[in-house]
């Protein structure tokens, strides 16, 4: 049973354009210093759904609180207490950093001291100082959305949306973000996530829904969703030729293996099956024949993405929803 | 401070383009030095009503003042637009703002930049042409009357029409080519009365034609009673373009 007094609580809430059915019937709550992760693939209704929860969409029905104001009569109430990080570019074209940083604060009525202060903090955490001065219009995308980022915390909230907020960024710019979200998470804020890279999910989520053709199809922890729909292991191998492409049609046509990608960069072999005893013979027993050599292979854990993946394929089109607000 | 105070400087910072402001300042004083000294040892002074008798230079220096007021409502579409094009106008909407608020604040920022810009070009065109004015409390109405209720209409014109237009080039082009359009169907270069009878009628809806119109009478004292039916005129087409704007904008697809 979740909390009684939800930051979000979602019921039934729809969303049509024409004959397309955007989000379907998706129902959940949210609690109070929760990250709740939304993952989903293209055009799942991951967005569609942040627009309605954030009143720049009137739902087609259903109903849902945030922060106990109702969400279509109470719409500015709402506004005032959430920050939106969305998924497009958003910056203000003639200005540069600092000041776009100050008159995003402006407009929310922060006092220019507040202001002042939390620009230099939020620039300093957030590694901007070199960029602090640049005209936005000039930034990179990695620049731009740390200013996006930076730009929500300039005001109070008690509630974050995030929607695909690390695209294009490094992996130390990521990690920087996701820790300083993390921290925030601690002082109390509450973060809506949706993400594609599902590391990020693993790493930042409390609770995850998993959304597929505007269908919530399951939400639980990170841990659970593993457990309960990653029951395939993946056997990761290198070439020591790099790579075979004969040897990749040979594995992927085998009966036991679910799913083959190479890694690119790596070159690394990732073979998803539930039987890598079988596997791992097949995999020397094709690689002797092709005059190719193995020159690492090991089992590995079942990744947050493996889970996604079935999941996801599970229930394509079968429009499957489970409980909604489980735990 | 005022939300709306918060806004229109926001607008004014964020999106006010510098160097089309600087053109649309210096293209109604090219048409006051060249075309006003030009053409006035060819025109003779004429009567612009009230039984007052101006210079063409005068005539088209009090015009092309009012000129500022269309270049001020293409700004308040390209504020919409630059908005669109970059997040920002779904960003604003996503805070502690309505829509109604977001609009007016575009139309006052508008007005800010027409009014200012009229005022600018007055103080440099007019020590130049050689005028010298008294004014009343009722032509100082009056021209505030013009000034507000033009840009009103142009800035609501212009943000229908960055709403109805998928790019923000076909934007400019069609903004372009109907502020032309408005600008030769007015009385900004020439008194309406002595255009060809179909520009007279096209000049008789033109919001352009009422702006100039009431400046002018305002600026030189020559009011008439049809000055008042002008004033009322433009302010029920300000009204409407308004409304159309508002609706407009609220279609608009997020």
């Amino acid at each position: 049973m979740r909390g009684q007094d939800p930051v979000i609580r979602v019921e039934e809430l729809s969303k049509r354009f024409g004959d397309k059915v955007a989000v379907d019937r998706v129902a959940f709550d949210i609690d109070r210093s929760e990250v709740f992760g939304f993952l989903g693939p293209n055009g799942a209704g991951k967005t569609t759904t942040i627009k309605m929860l954030t009143t720049l969409l009137q739902p087609t029905s259903g109903r849902a609180t945030i922060l106990g104001h109702d969400l279509r009569t109470e719409g500015r109430k709402i506004r005032e207490r959430i920050g939106v990080v969305q998924q497009q570019d958003s910056f203000d074209q003639g200005l540069n950093v600092e000041t776009s940083l100050d008159i995003y604060g402006l407009i929310w009525d922060i006092p220019r001291p507040e202001r002042k202060r939390r620009i230099g903090e939020l620039i300093e955490r957030l590694g901007m100082e070199e960029f602090r001065r640049k005209p936005t219009i000039d930034l990179s995308s990695g620049q731009r959305r740390r200013l996006q980022v930076a730009r929500e915390f300039i005001h109070d909230m008690d509630l974050l949306f995030l929607d695909e907020p690390t695209v294009g960024l490094d992996p130390i710019v990521r990690r920087t973000l996701l820790d300083f979200f993390k921290e925030r998470v601690r002082d109390g804020l509450t973060i809506f996530f949706t993400t594609h890279i599902l590391e990020e999910a693993e790493y930042l989520c409390d609770r995850i829904a998993v959304i597929n053709e505007g269908r919530i199809i399951d939400i639980d922890t990170p841990e659970n969703l593993k457990r309960r729909f990653g029951s395939a292991k993946a056997v990761e191998f290198k070439l020591l030729q790099g790579s075979s492409a004969e040897l990749a049609a040979l594995l992927s046509s085998s009966e036991s293996v679910t799913r083959l990608v190479q890694e690119p960069g790596t070159g690394t072999y990732r073979v998803t099956t539930a039987r890598p005893e079988s596997v791992i013979p097949e995999i020397y027993r094709h690689a002797e024949r092709l005059g190719v050599t193995v020159s690492s292979i090991y089992i590995s854990e079942t990744t947050l993405e493996d889970a996604f993946i079935n999941l996801v394929t599970e229930n394509h089109g079968a429009g499957v929803v489970s409980g909604g607000r489980a735990a | 401070m005022n939300i709306y105070l918060r806004l229109v400087y926001r607008n004014l910072r964020a999106n006010l383009d510098r160097a089309s402001l600087f053109f649309e300042l210096i293209f109604p004083l090219f048409f006051i030095f060249v075309q006003g000294f030009g053409l006035n040892g060819i025109v003779p002074p004429f009567d612009i009503g009230n039984g007052k008798f101006v210079s063409y230079s005068l005539f088209l220096a009090a015009g092309a003042v009012t000129l500022t007021v269309i270049n001020g409502g293409t700004n308040a579409g390209t504020q919409l637009w630059f908005d669109r094009k970059n997040g920002m106008f779904e960003q604003i909407l996503m805070g502690p703002f309505t829509r109604a608020q977001y609009i007016l604040s575009i139309i006052f920022a508008t007005l800010i930049i027409g009014v200012a810009g009229s005022l600018l070009v007055f103080v440099f065109a007019f020590p130049v042409v050689g005028a010298s004015f008294a004014f009343s409390l009722e032509g100082v109405l009056l021209i505030a009357a013009a000034l507000f209720f033009g840009t009103v209409f142009f800035g609501a014109f212009a943000i229908t029409l960055s709403v109805a237009l998928k790019s923000s080039e076909t934007f400019q082009v069609v903004s372009t080519f109907a502020f032309f359009i408005f600008l030769f169907t007015s009385s900004v270069f020439f008194p309406a009365s002595s255009a060809p009878s179909a520009i007279q009628a096209a000049s008789l809806a033109n919001p352009l034609t009422y702006t100039t119109d009431i400046f002018r009478a305002g600026l030189f004292s020559a009011a008439t009673p049809t000055t008042s039916l002008e004033l009322g005129v433009l302010a029920v087409e300000a009204a409407a373009m308004f409304v159309i704007a508002v609706l407009a904008f609220r279609r608009i697809r997020v």
